[in-house]
């Protein structure tokens, strides 16, 4: 009896410290985060960019994923966002009926 | 005859200093001095308490080396994240200028948006070595009785020198950059596991 108490104390104390330690860890603060609004680095001009300062290095990791998922399903199909509005408005409908 | 004037004269310094220290501990027990931070301090205590907090830092952060890589996105974009999650509450964030901390704190916490002539919490020094020395040893240690914490428990010193490089950078940075830099995107999950 004795000896179930002391191993449930050690077990709710030791998870205790490491629920404490995980709230220090990075990967923490990455699950808060609020995803980067990559939309302003689509509509700079890329000619002034300077590509060696480490702030628009970071801006361009950050975004990376992002520009390139976005420059790659726009370009080949030139759809227009009119096109798409029509898209969306004739699933909406289809899905009403 | 001098030796005499000598006895006196000594004999008159011992029980001004009883006095005076006698004065001292009367003071602090009435509990007159206002400790509300809605109170500011009056100017010789804040000069006293200013100039032993500069001068206290100083001497312990002169030793402290620097990194060389201060200057890398990398270290920016690991700073950024930590500044947003444990500093902006205080010390505010670009298109931000003020918080119920930086209103209701004594003394108030700098606004690290700011460039430090701005703000005037640069320690009012010149020698950039020092104030990234300053800085540093500011977030790893804290502030008696500031409202600012020791980060040292749970942050190694790179993870500090991280939020350094992204101190340097915060001044100049608009809205939009700093929400970038401080958010987490899936590559930078990827980077990092």
């Amino acid at each position: 009896m004795r000896s179930k108490f002391l191993t449930l104390s050690i077990a709710i104390s030791t998870l205790a410290f490491t629920l404490s330690a995980q709230a220090h860890d990075p990967k923490e603060h990455m699950n808060n985060a609020e995803k980067p609004d990559c939309a302003a680095m689509e509509n700079m001009d890329h000619g002034k960019m300077d590509v060696n300062d480490p702030v628009m290095q970071a801006m361009m990791k950050q975004c990376m994923g992002d520009m390139e998922g976005m420059s790659g399903s726009e370009a080949p199909k030139g759809d227009k966002p009119e096109q798409h509005e029509n898209e969306s408005s004739t699933e909406q409908a289809g899905h009403n009926h | 005859m001098a030796a005499n004037k000598f006895l006196r004269c000594g004999k008159c310094l011992m029980i001004t200093a009883v006095v005076a220290m006698l004065g001292g501990l009367a003071f602090l027990y009435s509990g007159l001095y206002p400790m509300g931070a809605d109170v500011p301090h009056n100017g010789i205590t804040y000069w006293g308490l200013e100039t032993m907090r500069e001068r206290s830092i100083a001497r312990a952060a002169s030793a402290i080396e620097v990194p060389n890589d201060l200057a890398s996105s990398e270290r920016l974009l690991k700073g950024a994240a930590d500044y947003n999650a444990m500093c902006a509450s205080c010390h505010l964030k670009p298109g931000k200028n003020q918080s119920d901390f930086t209103l209701g704190l004594y003394p108030a916490p700098p606004n690290l948006a700011q460039k430090g002539d701005d703000h005037g919490h640069d320690g009012g020094h010149d020698d950039n070595t020092y104030a990234l020395q300053r800085q540093f040893w500011i977030i790893k240690h804290g502030i008696k009785a500031s409202g600012m914490p020791s980060w040292a428990p749970g942050h190694d010193d790179e993870r500090i020198w991280n939020m350094v490089s992204f101190l340097q950078r915060l001044p100049e940075l608009s809205t939009g950059q700093y929400q970038v830099l401080t958010a987490r995107s899936d590559n930078t999950k990827k980077q990092e596991h």
